[in-house]
């Protein structure tokens, strides 16, 4: 029996079954780090570029660093917007644990919201300044990565501390305003830099395929961009395991041997390590291919399905962690049936909605193509 | 920081610029088929500059200090924030819908000036007013439950909790405030061209059209308040009068502004008039915000959880069992340990005091013994009705007395003829002041105390404990408690001014603020009975 002191669970019934609640974890986390690797390693991509392209002779790299400056505060607005999601399934099933982990480093947990801040504006400006090439935009760009660096390590503190309940006292008489790091948890770093390595690497995939899109009316930029991206795709993937072995190296013996024992995480993790394999090579040989398109696209989806693996991993491996503490299938559940229901027809006519607008937006670009529409701003021109 | 303290500095400039985002989206969007129907293009220039300001804000600035308010509710009050998020993360869930539709909408409509065709981007703009919209309905929903759950508290039904006594002239209220701020926000943008005073005028309408709803809905708001919240309205709390004044004066403040320089003379809202306008925005809406958290103490969420986070439900096993016992994280249960008391105040006091600061402890505890402190502890519930009770049992009490009592030196005096009625103000302040004011309107003493003198009313403080259970006992040093009984007989037997207007509730501790006469005709029988009567006047 367990005498750590756990924060009680809510008494309230859950309103809906625990299995509906991990499943929209998985899905909007999932969707969160797709977002969030667009956004940070998006922003290595660009800053990388910028800094090439600045002085002349790199006209691709100037090309690319302004066309993703563009994206970068969509990529951090739907970080932010599925990251909320995120967060809202993770209190209903580990409030608990959440909070408590939170309060033991609240005044790093509460930076996050200014460092966010400071990062949104920063690409924004780079986005507003990338054409004229100057080195102020560039501070601005390096600014927002660094921070957002940050902010992945604090949340990395955060989510290993939520699992670590003998820690919290410990770290909170230490420092109980919540200048606190989990630093004593060996696997801080390695799952860290397994993070922000892996954003580059599945930001890499998805410029991979953007190459592939820009090759249908710029061959030799689309190739170029495929090219570079499936290397850094294929070096970045490959890290990825050695980042991926410190961290069970790191993990206690004990957590690591109970969640290998179980059938549905061995199949994960089986099925994540092939996955990973398959989209590194599918990328990298698909990107020398004469008919690149059939591989890249393929080793992308695979990249796709192994976040989603890590993912459930990932949880499965929180489980583990947690077990001498929650048993989440003992929470009392009353569901809400028709508010589900309500939201589940709410959810399908939100990606409808939003489907419709950009539906909006790909028909406008194609009519640019033919003729010129009466645009928005048409008569602004005029 | 006391966690109330924390909260507001990030809800208040979060609601400010979200309630600006549906307001200003809805004012964009409406502007912009005005343009295209009058065929203006320099209007339609002011609204693509306005979009920019508007989604580099509101995107930015309003969507992060939102999920901000998570971050702080989650670490002040986390069995708050475990309730709504139980009773309500399907609302959320809906909530969250509409809110990426929105963020979706505004980058599309922000974006696409240059390259959708006008129709579609005012559809785009549209989606995106109606989804922002239908996200306040629902977060407003889930805030007025908090402050009236109606019938939620019986049948826990996720609609009765969404639509509770306030939920719609609330909502009224703030699609007003919406109306007011995207006027005011217009101004920030208003261009040198020749739409210069076209927009200034619209933005008026926008800011004069919300000011005249805003007063009728606030009316119907107060109306359906719950009975404990209208009590404080009704001037038992100086801070909730300020707040009302502040709040009130402020939006009428707007409304001259948008009158003469928006309206009469748009030549002379410059950068500086812009600028008080914003001020006095942010002001009426800091103040609908403090009044709002305010009318809801001692609870977090009416009826289920206290402002420090407890559960009334957990409160009676608590004060059984002990704190300690009961305790969750990050206490630990050494309750020999000199610290516990210092836990016990972060545990139960800190998410509304510090102890030295914000709401102070210090300046409120000032003159208490660990005794007297143990013991008014059992009355916490008793004194403005803003308190939650103590959650814990003697052992608790008189830790965190002694901490309390700590947190000045004892009091030492020589009293003389000179200063006798001075001291006796503070030891009233110190002793008494947190439920009773002598001439005041809150729990006034007059009618107990009028025509005695400075004996018989000391003859009384032996046996305060037994008059009622929400007395504590008397134990002051015999010198402060002549100088008090010599303070008490001289204001009960002060002479007041006839037209004297009482508004104020004494707190703390000087004089002048125990001295505010009572109005003529609330004297009487009823008020005598409210001294024994504990709470009940102003519950």
């Amino acid at each position: 029996m367990q005498t750590i002191p756990i924060p009680q669970v809510n008494p309230l019934p859950l309103p809906g079954p625990v299995w509906l609640f991990t499943a929209l974890l998985l899905l909007v986390f999932t969707l969160h780090l797709v977002a969030m690797n667009s956004a940070v390693g998006g922003g290595v991509w660009a800053l990388w570029n910028y800094l090439r392209g600045r002085h002349g002779g790199h006209e691709y790299s100037r090309r690319l660093a302004g066309e993703l400056a563009g994206m970068l505060p969509v990529f951090l607005a739907f970080t932010v917007t599925l990251g909320v999601a995120a967060l809202l399934f993770l209190q209903v099933l580990y409030g608990n644990f959440f909070y408590a982990s939170s309060i033991v480093i609240g005044a790093l947990w509460l930076a996050v919201i200014p460092l966010v801040i400071v990062a949104y504006y920063g690409y924004y400006f780079f986005s507003d300044q990338v054409s004229k090439g100057t080195g102020i935009a560039g501070c601005a760009l390096a600014i927002s990565v660094c921070v957002l660096l940050a902010v992945g390590f604090i949340y990395v503190n955060n989510l290993t501390l939520m699992q670590n309940p003998g820690s919290w006292l410990g770290m909170y008489r230490a420092h109980p305003n919540g200048w606190n790091l989990n630093l004593g948890d060996h696997t801080v770093f390695p799952r860290y830099l397994h993070m922000v390595n892996g954003a580059i690497a599945v930001f890499s995939g998805i410029l991979a395929v953007l190459g592939l899109r820009k090759m249908k009316t710029d061959e030799g930029y689309g190739r170029w961009i495929m090219q570079r991206s499936a290397v850094v795709f294929a070096a970045c993937t490959g890290l990825q395991f050695l980042f991926g072995m410190w961290m069970l190296l790191a993990i206690p013996r004990e957590i690591v041997l109970a969640l290998l024992r179980e059938p549905l995480a061995g199949a994960v993790f089986g099925v994540a390590l092939i996955t990973a394999i398959a989209a590194m090579l599918l990328i990298l040989l698909g990107s020398m291919a004469p008919r690149p398109a059939p591989m890249v696209q393929a080793g992308f989806g695979a990249s796709l399905l192994t976040v989603f693996m890590m993912v459930c991993l990932r949880y499965l491996l929180r489980i583990e962690y947690l077990r001498p503490y929650a048993d989440l299938s003992a929470l009392a559940v009353k569901p809400q049936v028709g508010v589900i229901v309500l939201f589940l027809l709410l959810f399908v006519g939100g990606l409808v909605t939003v489907g419709y607008m950009l539906w909006l937006v790909a028909r406008s670009g194609k009519a640019a193509v033919g003729t010129a529409p009466r645009t928005a701003g048409a008569s602004l021109r005029s | 920081m006391p966690g109330g303290l924390l909260i507001a500095l990030v809800a208040v400039p979060h609601v400010f610029i979200s309630h600006f985002a549906v307001g200003g989206g809805f004012f964009l969007v409406a502007t912009e088929a005005r343009a295209r129907k009058q065929n203006d293009p320099a209007l339609l220039a002011y609204c693509k500059r306005h979009s920019k300001f508007f989604a580099l804000l509101t995107l930015v600035f309003g969507a992060i200090t939102g999920v901000g308010i998570w971050f702080t509710i989650g670490l002040v009050s986390p069995e708050a924030t475990a309730t709504l998020i139980h009773a309500f993360v399907w609302g959320w869930a809906i909530e969250w819908v509409f809110f990426f539709i929105e963020i979706a909408a505004a980058i599309i409509y922000y974006k696409t000036w240059d390259s959708l065709p006008a129709r579609d981007h005012q559809i785009v703009g549209w989606i995106y007013f109606v989804a922002a919209w239908i996200s306040l309905f629902i977060i407003n929903g889930i805030i007025t439950f908090q402050l009236s759950p109606g019938r939620w508290v019986q049948t826990q039904n996720f609609w009765d909790g969404i639509f509770n006594p306030t939920f719609w002239p609330s909502l009224v209220a703030r699609t007003a405030i919406c109306a007011v701020l995207a006027g005011v926000f217009g101004y920030i943008t208003l261009p040198k061209t020749e739409v210069r005073e076209k927009v200034s005028r619209l933005a008026a309408q926008w800011i004069v059209a919300g000011s005249v709803v805003l007063p009728l809905a606030l009316r119907w708001y107060m109306a359906d308040l719950p009975k404990d919240s209208r009590a404080y309205l009704d001037g038992t709390l100086i801070g909730v009068q300020h707040a009302l004044r502040g709040g009130v004066m402020s939006a009428l403040l707007a409304v001259i502004i948008a009158l003469v320089f928006g309206w009469w003379k748009p030549r002379w809202m410059r950068g500086p008039v812009v600028a008080v306008l914003v001020v006095l925005a942010f002001g009426m809406m800091g103040s609908a915000e403090y009044l709002r958290e305010f009318l809801r103490k001692p609870w977090a969420v009416t009826q289920v959880v206290y402002a420090n986070d407890l559960m009334a439900s957990e409160i009676e096993s608590v004060k059984a069992k002990g704190f300690a016992n009961t305790a969750k994280f990050p206490l630990t249960s050494d309750t020999a340990s000199t610290s516990y008391g210092e836990d016990l105040f972060e545990m139960q006091c800190e998410s509304c005091h510090s102890a030295r600061g914000y709401r102070s402890m210090a300046r409120r505890a000032d003159g208490w013994d660990p005794e007297f402190a143990a013991d008014i502890l059992q009355h916490l519930s008793a004194m403005h009705g803003t308190m939650p009770p103590f959650a814990g049992n003697e052992v608790d009490r008189k830790a965190l007395g002694g901490y309390l009592a700590g947190l000045n030196p004892p009091w030492q005096f020589t009293i003389t003829d000179a200063n006798r009625a001075e001291i006796g103000g503070k030891v009233f302040g110190s002793r008494c002041g947190h439920c009773h004011s002598i001439n005041g309107k809150f729990r006034p003493l007059r009618g107990v105390f009028e025509k005695q003198t400075a004996n018989q009313v000391k003859d009384m403080f032996p046996v305060l404990g037994t008059m009622s259970p929400n007395m504590p006992n008397f134990n002051a040093p015999d010198d402060q408690a002549d100088a008090l009984a010599f303070y008490i007989a001289q204001e009960a037997n002060r002479p007041l001014p006839p037209s004297s207007n009482s508004q104020q509730m004494p707190i703390g501790n000087t004089k002048s603020q125990m001295t505010m006469p009572a109005r003529p005709g609330q004297r009487g029988p009823q008020e005598t009975r409210s001294w024994f009567a504990g709470a009940e006047e102003v519950r």
